[in-house]
């Protein structure tokens, strides 16, 4: 028996009809990880506690939901303990007094963490190339990066290594690597998945959320990993329905938007027909195509690139060498304690945007950038809530062409952040969205978004789950369709 | 963007930039604000900034202790420590 490839739920029933033990789940798990090692996906295994927990579990059989599921988490979430290094320099000996929320939340459900995912810097980039451990490599194809920033979440799920992974997405860092590496991804609501022990990046943007094989997978996790927070005061206090109960709802007369002003000719042409013919499925199930405006989207990424950078400037001036990660040797003074520490400690990416968040928040600039781009955020949002008065979902594709070569992107900082075009307007708004399997292209999957209406993550689910069950895109693997 | 309001916003950020790369950052930077530029054609007057997707006011909780003192777990993985502080280098002679 093997769980490469399988889903949360064939794995549950493996445990359930004792055909494979706790621990032999483990085994495997580092088997494969092992054998992949040349994918760079972990920064660090958990090797020691992730058999302790399984032999309890085979010990003391669970009855809870996730008992025994291997799940690999981001490198963003403090875990107690375990090292957590956010991709960077300055944390690369962090050890966190304490534990994430929506980890703790994951463990108490039975999920056993096996380990902690590359990423990129901070979250801050669409690639997985600016991490300080190294690239992270698609499984799908040598030299193609798996996404970013929740790449080696993406990559470990894509090489079948594990079901399930965490990951975080500020501007599209859960459904941009889900597309380029043909998983599942879903970014909840803003608020939904406490924040507390997550990493800030960008702390009005930022929402954690699942990723695993198919949509009905990510409803599980999902179910264990919202909370209301009392640690976290952006955390919602509403009711957390059981996101598996409307998986099945038929799609007859629901209403699906499509966004009239996106200019698709930018795209790759194979892309454009693979979002068609995924629209004309969803037509086939009973819904509605419905002509929608976004006047304001194309606004969406100049709009983030003053609010994330901004937001991350004020973040990350807490990394000073002072109350833990790195600091520098033999700094001549306190100011050069802070200044040398943070010039050796972050990359070229992550000290780009703390100098753009520097100047739009600066004096003479702060109403020119920083006041405006909010103002452009509340058009965007308006512009949504307008739109979902009248539909149940928007479509886009989550990407502007499958996984792309490493260093392709040049040295043009902007090429890259256009990466998340069709995503980030999903983050200004704080709205649910998913990315799911829909296509390949030459053997490179690629990803349809679909974004929901505030808290209506199970209308997405819902519309993602009956289109794989109708279709077998999410049944794809670097080895072939899976049986 | 030139080589003055870089080493302005570089001291504000506490980041030192090497000589090597500094002609890189000025064009990096001064291309990324050209492409947010763009948001100034938009006519935002009367439309108040959004700081917060949910608008909600923060809720507050009781002042209650609920953690125990975490002291020496926090000063353990500070980079220098003693007992009870963070140690820095000397600020006053």
């Amino acid at each position: 028996m093997t769980i490469k490839y399988k889903t949360i739920k064939e794995i549950k029933k493996m445990i359930s009809q004792k055909e494979i033990s706790n621990k032999e789940i483990v085994q495997e798990v580092y088997k494969l990880a092992k054998e992949n090692s040349h994918l760079n996906a972990f920064v660090t295994l958990n090797e020691d506690n992730s058999f302790k927990k399984a032999e309890d579990l085979d010990n003391n059989p669970s009855g809870s939901s996730l008992a025994g599921i291997p799940i690999a988490q981001k490198d963003l979430f403090c875990t107690k303990g375990l090292r957590t290094t956010c991709g960077s320099k300055i944390l690369n000996n962090f050890i966190p007094p304490y534990t994430a929320t929506v980890i703790e939340n994951l463990e108490n459900a039975g999920c056993i963490s096996v380990g902690k995912t590359n990423m990129d810097e901070f979250a801050m980039g669409s690639s997985n190339e600016t991490s300080y451990f190294g690239n992270v490599h698609n499984p799908w194809g040598e030299k193609l990066v798996p996404g970013g920033s929740s790449g080696g979440s993406a990559s470990a799920i894509a090489s079948g290594i594990v079901p399930a992974a965490s990951g975080t997405d500020t501007g599209g860092s859960i459904r941009q690597p889900a597309s380029l590496c043909g998983i599942t991804g879903i970014k909840p609501t803003y608020g939904r998945v406490s924040r507390w022990g997550m990493i800030a990046f960008a702390s009005s943007l930022d929402q954690a959320g699942p990723m695993a094989r198919t949509v009905e997978d990510c409803a599980l996790l999902l179910n264990e990993m919202c909370s209301h927070d009392i640690k976290d005061t952006t955390s919602l206090d509403e009711d957390i329905p059981n996101f598996e109960d409307d998986l099945n709802q038929s799609l007859k007369d629901k209403k699906i938007g499509i966004i009239k002003d996106l200019d698709l000719s930018t795209l790759n042409n194979d892309v454009v027909a693979i979002y068609e013919d995924s629209l004309e499925e969803f037509v086939s199930l009973g819904a509605k195509l419905v002509d929608i405006s976004l006047p304001n989207l194309s606004l969406s990424v100049p709009t983030y690139y003053v609010v994330a950078p901004a937001e991350c400037s004020s973040n990350l001036s807490r990394f000073d060498g002072v109350k833990f990660g790195r600091r520098s040797e033999d700094p001549k003074d306190l100011e050069e304690l802070y200044v040398q520490t943070r010039s050796e400690g972050f990359g070229d990416e992550v000290k780009r945007r703390i100098l753009i968040g520097s100047y739009v928040l600066s004096a003479g600039y702060y109403d020119a950038y920083y006041k405006k781009a909010q103002q452009v955020r509340r058009l965007i949002k308006k512009d949504f809530d307008e739109a979902f008065s009248n539909v149940d979902v928007i479509m886009t594709p989550t990407t502007r062409g499958p996984a792309f070569e490493m260093g392709s992107k040049g040295d043009d900082p902007i090429q890259m952040y256009l990466e998340d075009l069709f995503t980030i307007s999903a983050n200004l708004a704080g709205l649910p969205a998913m990315s799911l399997p829909n296509g390949n292209i030459d053997n490179k999957p690629i990803g349809l978004q679909i974004i929901g209406n505030f808290l209506n993550e199970s209308t997405i689910l819902n519309f993602g789950h009956m289109y794989q069950t109708k279709t077998n895109w999410h049944m794809y693997t670097p080895e072939g369709v899976k049986k | 963007m030139d080589k003055k309001t870089v080493t302005t916003i570089s001291y504000l950020s506490r980041l030192k930039i090497d000589g090597e790369k500094e002609e890189k950052i000025i064009k990096d930077l001064d291309n990324i604000i050209g492409f947010v530029d763009k948001l100034n054609d938009v006519d935002t007057s009367n439309i108040e900034p959004l700081t917060n997707p949910l608008e909600k006011t923060a809720k507050t909780r009781k002042d209650e202790v609920t953690a125990k003192n975490l002291k020496k777990e926090l000063l353990e993985v500070a980079p220098s420590a003693n007992e009870d502080f963070f140690l820095v280098p000397r600020v006053v002679e």
